[in-house]
C-alpha cells in the first residue's frame, strides 16, 4: 500500500495535457457553454445524512433555489452535483461511489455539514468515513452542524462562480489520481472492492490518463476484476414452470 | 421549401417560451418566483455540452432522433399564420399519425437502456397512449366530421369566416371540452403523469438519459407543448389570423392543463385508462350525437 494520507492539492502541476474534445468546435463555444453550465445546475436527490433537511427549504418558496437554475433530477444519468449532505457511513459511502461513477462528466460534489470534513460528531465511529475528500474528489465544502439554506445556497453559488470561471474542475482528478482514491476506498472495503464502472478506460476515453492513474491499487484491482456480462435472462417463478 | 425548415424554428422557439411558462406557473402555484426568463435554453445547451454521452447502443441514438422527428413533422402538417407548410397535401389523419410516432420512438430507444424503471416507464406511457388516443381520435372524427373535410386549411377557413360564432369551442363545446381533457393527458401533465412519476421509477423513460439524450428529450419537450397548443387552437379556436391572436390563443391553451397539472397528485395507469376512456371518450361521443342529430 502507499502512501494514502498525500491528498491532491489545487494548483498542483500535473504532467497531462488538455482534455479531447470530440467537436472541435467545442472551443468556440466553450465560454457560452461554461456560462450554461454554471446557470443549469442538475442536483441528484440523494441525500446521506441529517443535512438533507436544510435543502427542502432552499429549494421551496422561502429561498427558491430554482431561480439560480438549480433542479431537483433523480437519476445519476442526468445530474451534475452530488450533494453529500451529513455523515456517510461504510455501506453508503459505496452507494455514493457508485453513484458518482454513473454521473456524466463535468460532475460536482459538495460536501455539506461538518460530518464531511472531517467526520464532525462521528470522528470516532467505527463505522463512519470521516474525510468525503479521501474517497472522492470534493468541489465545495459547505461547514456547519448543519448548515442554514442560506448557507447552501452561498455554497451553490461560489461552485456556481467557479464553474463559470473553468475552475471547478476537481471531477479530472478522480481519473487522475484514481490510484489514491481506490486505495482509500480499498482501506475501507476490502481488497475485492470493485464498481461496474471502468474508470481507468474513462480516464484514457477523456484523455485525462496520467501517471497516478494507475498503480499498486489498481494492480490490485486488476486481479480480481471481473468483465461485466449481461444478465442471464430466466424466469424462475415455480408456479409457472410447474404449470409447463 | 423555405416554410418546413421555419416552422420547426418558430415551434421551437414557442416551445422553449412555452416551457419557460410551464416552470413559471408551478413556482408560481407553489409561492415561489421560479426560473429566469432563458432557463430551459441554457439547460438544453448545457445538457448538449456536457462530456460524457453514456450511449446504449444505435437505437438508444436512433430513438431520440425518432422522437425529435415526429414533432418536426407533425408541426409542418400545423398551418402557421401565412405559412401552410404541408398542410394542404396532408391532412388530420397524418398529423395524428405524427403525433404517435415520438412515444413509439422512445420506446425503442428506452427500450435499448435495459433498465427496469425505463421500460415500467415506457409500459405505462404506451398504455396511457393507448388511452388518450381513444378520445383524441373520437374528437379529431368529429371535427372532420362536422367541416366534411380532413384538411385543417379547410377547416381553419370554414372557423374564420365568420368570427367567434363559427370557432369550433362555439360550434362543438363537447368537443372542445373532450379535447382540452385528452390534451392534459397527451401531455403526461398531472394527473396523468405516471409514466414519469420521478419519485417511484425515477423519471420511467428518462432515466439512462444523461447529456445529448437528455437534452433532445428537452427539445422534444418543447415541441410536444407546441403541438398540443397548436392542434387545438387550429381544431377549435380558428387557427390563427395573424401572429399575435395565434401565440395568445397557444399560450393560452397551454397554459389551462398547466395551470390545472399542479393541483393534482398522480392517478395510477389502471385508474388513468379507466377514468381517459370513460369521461372525454363519452363527452367526446355525446358531442357527436349531437352534431349528428
Amino acid at each position: 500500500m502507499t502512501e494514502l494520507i498525500k491528498t491532491p492539492r489545487a494548483g498542483e502541476t500535473l504532467p497531462v495535457t488538455a482534455g479531447k474534445r470530440t467537436n472541435p468546435l467545442a472551443n468556440v463555444f466553450d465560454e457560452l457553454v461554461r456560462f450554461a453550465q454554471s446557470r443549469s445546475l442538475f442536483m441528484l436527490h440523494y441525500c446521506t445524512g441529517c443535512g438533507a433537511i436544510e435543502l427542502p427549504p432552499a429549494m421551496t418558496s422561502r429561498f427558491d433555489m430554482e431561480r439560480l437554475g438549480i433542479q431537483p433530477m433523480v437519476s445519476p444519468r442526468q445530474a451534475d452535483i452530488l450533494l453529500v449532505t451529513g455523515y456517510v457511513s461504510v455501506k453508503t459511502l459505496k452507494r455514493v461511489i457508485l453513484t458518482y461513477e454513473q454521473m456524466g462528466s463535468p460532475k460536482y460534489v459538495i460536501g455539506i455539514c461538518s460530518c464531511t470534513v472531517n467526520g464532525g460528531m462521528y470522528w470516532q465511529s467505527y463505522a463512519t468515513a470521516k474525510k468525503l475528500n479521501d474517497y472522492m474528489p470534493v468541489d465545495i465544502y459547505i461547514a456547519g452542524c448543519m448548515p442554514r439554506p442560506e448557507a447552501v445556497i452561498a455554497g451553490l453559488r461560489e461552485l456556481m462562480e467557479n464553474i463559470r470561471q473553468g475552475k471547478a474542475d476537481s471531477w479530472k482528478d478522480y481519473y487522475r489520481h484514481y490510484d489514491h482514491y481506490l486505495g482509500h476506498q480499498q482501506r475501507l472495503f476490502g481488497e475485492t472492492w470493485q464498481t461496474p464502472t471502468d474508470v481507468i478506460s474513462e480516464a484514457r476515453h477523456y484523455g485525462l490518463f496520467g501517471p497516478d492513474t494507475l498503480g499498486t491499487h489498481t494492480a490490485l484491482l486488476e486481479q480480481h476484476q471481473k468483465p461485466l456480462e449481461a444478465l442471464e435472462m430466466k424466469v424462475d417463478i415455480p408456479e409457472l414452470t410447474a404449470r409447463r | 421549401m423555405i416554410e418546413l425548415i421555419l416552422m420547426p424554428l418558430a415551434a421551437f422557439v414557442i416551445g422553449l417560451a412555452m416551457v419557460l411558462m410551464m416552470r413559471r406557473i408551478g413556482a408560481r402555484l407553489q409561492r415561489r418566483v421560479g426560473p429566469p426568463l432563458l432557463q430551459p435554453l441554457w439547460d438544453i445547451i448545457k445538457l448538449h455540452g456536457k462530456e460524457t454521452q453514456t450511449s446504449h447502443g444505435l437505437i438508444h441514438e436512433f430513438g431520440i432522433v425518432m422522437a425529435i422527428g415526429g414533432f418536426v413533422a407533425a408541426v409542418t402538417l400545423m398551418p402557421l399564420p401565412g405559412m401552410n407548410g404541408l398542410a394542404e397535401q396532408g391532412g388530420l389523419i397524418a398529423l395524428v399519425y405524427m403525433m404517435m410516432i415520438p412515444s413509439l420512438g422512445l420506446a425503442l430507444g428506452v427500450g435499448q437502456c435495459a433498465n427496469p424503471n425505463g421500460s415500467i416507464g415506457i409500459s405505462r406511457a404506451l398504455t396511457a397512449m393507448l388511452a388518450y388516443d381513444i378520445p383524441m381520435v373520437i374528437v379529431i372524427f368529429g371535427v372532420a366530421f362536422f367541416y366534411g373535410s380532413t384538411s385543417l386549411v379547410q377547416i381553419i377557413d370554414a372557423q374564420q369566416a365568420g368570427g367567434f360564432a363559427t370557432w369550433g369551442i362555439a360550434e362543438m363545446p363537447l368537443l372542445a371540452l373532450a379535447g382540452l381533457f385528452a390534451m392534459q393527458a397527451m401531455l403526461g401533465k398531472q394527473p396523468f403523469e405516471i409514466y414519469v412519476a420521478p419519485a417511484e421509477i425515477a423519471t420511467g423513460p428518462m432515466v439512462e438519459m444523461g447529456g445529448k439524450f437528455l437534452g433532445g428529450l428537452f427539445i422534444m419537450q418543447c415541441f410536444q407543448l407546441y403541438a398540443a397548443g397548436a392542434l387545438y387552437t387550429l381544431l377549435f379556436l380558428g387557427g390563427g389570423e395573424n401572429w399575435l391572436t395565434f401565440l395568445i390563443k397557444v399560450f393560452a391553451v397551454v397554459a389551462i392543463p398547466m395551470s390545472i397539472a399542479f393541483l393534482f397528485p398522480r392517478y395510477r395507469t389502471e385508474d388513468v385508462v379507466r377514468l381517459v376512456w370513460k369521461w372525454p371518450a363519452m363527452i367526446g361521443l355525446l358531442g357527436i350525437a349531437f352534431l349528428m342529430y
